[in-house]
């Protein structure tokens, strides 16, 4: 009888223990607890089946053509991208095409140009017409701004190699100066 | 008498194997006179065996024309029936101590069992195929032959022992703070950097304030962007002017993300969504744990560019649908090696790169 009654109340401690524990049960939150530490546990645990759902396997078609397939929740079998990392500026930096987006579609910023004329944007055309003009010119000049050019070009050269010189001999120096800087911040 | 009798702790030491055994081996070449004794005797044991080989016997040929088990499985109706036992993984963990103990969750038969991975994600294809090594190679540092590397002060510093209160005392933390930073080994071949895992975390403060709806609808959209199944998180700070209670709201939700689930989320993110963001600048050159996780956030109106919500969009409450931290965990023990990774794998980074 004795026996009984002393299985009987250990039972009950540890279900009460379990039961204040019960409540709060979630799988981070029993892993993360540190103070119950049983060594026989006398509960068992239910083992849930993982619940994942349903996915599909989608196409997407990026803006130049290239496609890839993978994995969603969207029941959709092709996603085509309009505006992806092939054409946005961010992903392309050096992209010309991207750099100046001018939305003329009317044509007004055009006939503005062609009216006024466009001295402020366009430099290119501009240096074309003056080495034209220069061309036309100065035929006779020619062969001595060639041979200044040839002294000029030379020059420059031995100018490159200083600083490449220079660049190779200085390669390590400014180092403290950097890490003095990342100090102060 | 007892020093020539073997103790009995002696014979339980001594492996099995050396220990001199006292039965008769069941055969042996030698021949001993009581072998022939009638009831030992081997020349009528023999006598019981057939003398002609089953091998050797001829199927009948119209026998052997007959025996066609492919269309006999292609013709039968129905599927046999299964074989009588079957193995059913226990349905609860008893403890260790249970005679009956479940499978490992690697186990087929097992109830924690996800099968997988199904597909190569592209973007784990590109960081096999390109990223990984030039990682490496950006990485490497030459030593010249017979370099010795300089020896580093101990990370935790002794006590100099002008008290004696010092003895048995834990070592100090690093000067300037108590934090000990992770130990940044040389990247070689098998310490390369690589996505670990992805977190999306959802901090819904009107699923305390209003109604549990937002709750539900936060978890919808992160699990249709995730792709995996989301927990829910309790408050553990008090916010006063949200009435929120720390252990009593559940506020949060959370998908985590691994391996081929991951690469798939990684990918979507990178190629689809991030670019269709406006006037997104990238994530921000400051953030990071400082031990290789970088975190951004994504405001709601981004949320909903993703092609999950995006299909479905009404399904959504459009006040309802949550903003989220993404939190992109790498191997890489520094902030640096981190952003490497990342940049590589085409997430943009602006502002002042903080290592």
């Amino acid at each position: 009888m004795s026996m009984h009654t002393s299985l009987r109340r250990s039972a009950t401690t540890i279900s009460s223990s379990t039961s204040s524990f019960l409540p709060t049960q979630s799988p981070s939150f029993q892993l993360k607890s540190t103070t119950f530490i049983c060594s026989q546990c006398r509960h068992a645990t239910l083992l849930r089946r993982p619940k994942r759902p349903y996915t599909f396997t989608q196409l997407v078609t990026l803006s130049d053509g290239s496609a890839f397939t993978h994995r969603t929740t969207s029941p959709a079998p092709v996603y085509r991208a309009t505006r992806d990392t092939r054409n946005s500026l961010l992903w392309n930096p050096s992209s010309s095409k991207l750099m100046n987006v001018e939305e003329d579609e009317a044509g007004r910023l055009a006939a503005f140009r062609a009216r006024f004329g466009r001295s402020w944007d366009a430099s290119a055309p501009v240096t074309d017409e003056a080495a034209s003009t220069r061309d036309a010119t100065q035929d006779a000049a020619a062969k001595k701004a060639e041979k200044e050019a040839a002294e000029a070009q030379a020059k420059a050269d031995q100018e490159e190699e200083d600083n490449l010189l220079d660049l190779i001999s200085s390669f390590g120096q400014d180092e403290p100066q950097v890490s003095g800087k990342k100090k102060k911040y | 008498m007892a020093v020539r009798e073997s103790s009995r702790h002696l014979a339980r030491s001594v492996p099995r194997a050396f220990v001199p055994c006292n039965r008769t081996p069941a055969f042996l070449g030698r021949r001993n006179a009581s072998d022939e004794a009638p009831s030992r005797r081997l020349s009528d044991q023999l006598d019981e065996l057939e003398t002609a080989s089953s091998l050797s016997t001829t199927v009948p040929e119209d026998v052997a024309k007959s025996f066609d088990p492919v269309a006999r499985s292609k013709g039968r109706k129905s599927q046999l029936p299964r074989s009588r036992y079957q193995f059913r993984s226990p349905k609860y963990d008893r403890g260790p101590l249970h005679p009956h103990q479940p499978p490992l969750p690697s186990d087929p038969s097992s109830r924690l069992f996800v099968p997988g991975p199904f597909s190569l994600p592209r973007a784990q294809q590109t960081y096999n195929a390109t990223v990984a090594s030039d990682i490496l190679t950006l990485c490497y540092v030459h030593t010249p032959p017979g370099f010795k590397a300089p020896v580093k002060a101990p990370r935790l510093r002794e006590w100099d022992e002008s008290s004696p209160y010092h003895k048995n005392r834990p070592l100090r933390g690093p000067r300037g703070g108590d934090v000990l930073r992770l130990l940044r080994k040389p990247i070689k071949f098998n310490n390369i950097p690589e996505i670990e895992r992805i977190t999306i975390h959802s901090y819904v403060k009107g699923a305390a304030q209003e109604n549990s709806g937002w709750l539900h609808v936060a978890g919808m959209a992160v699990q249709a962007i995730s792709n995996v199944r989301v927990e829910t998180f309790k408050s553990r700070a008090s916010v006063a002017t949200w009435s929120i209670a720390p252990g009593r709201d559940t506020v949060a939700v959370k998908a985590e993300m691994y391996g081929e689930t991951m690469y798939h989320f990684l990918s979507k993110l990178v190629d689809v969504v991030l670019p269709r963001i406006k006037d997104w600048p990238g994530v921000k050159g400051s953030s990071g744990d400082s031990s290789g996780n970088i975190t951004f956030g994504l405001e709601p109106e981004q949320v909903a560019l993703f092609p999950e919500i995006e299909v479905n969009y009404d399904m959504y409450p459009p006040k309802m649908i949550p903003g989220c931290h993404i939190t992109l965990h790498t191997t890489g023990k520094s902030d640096k090696d981190a952003r490497l990774l990342l940049s590589a794998m085409g997430v943009p980074f602006y502002g002042k790169i903080v290592h």
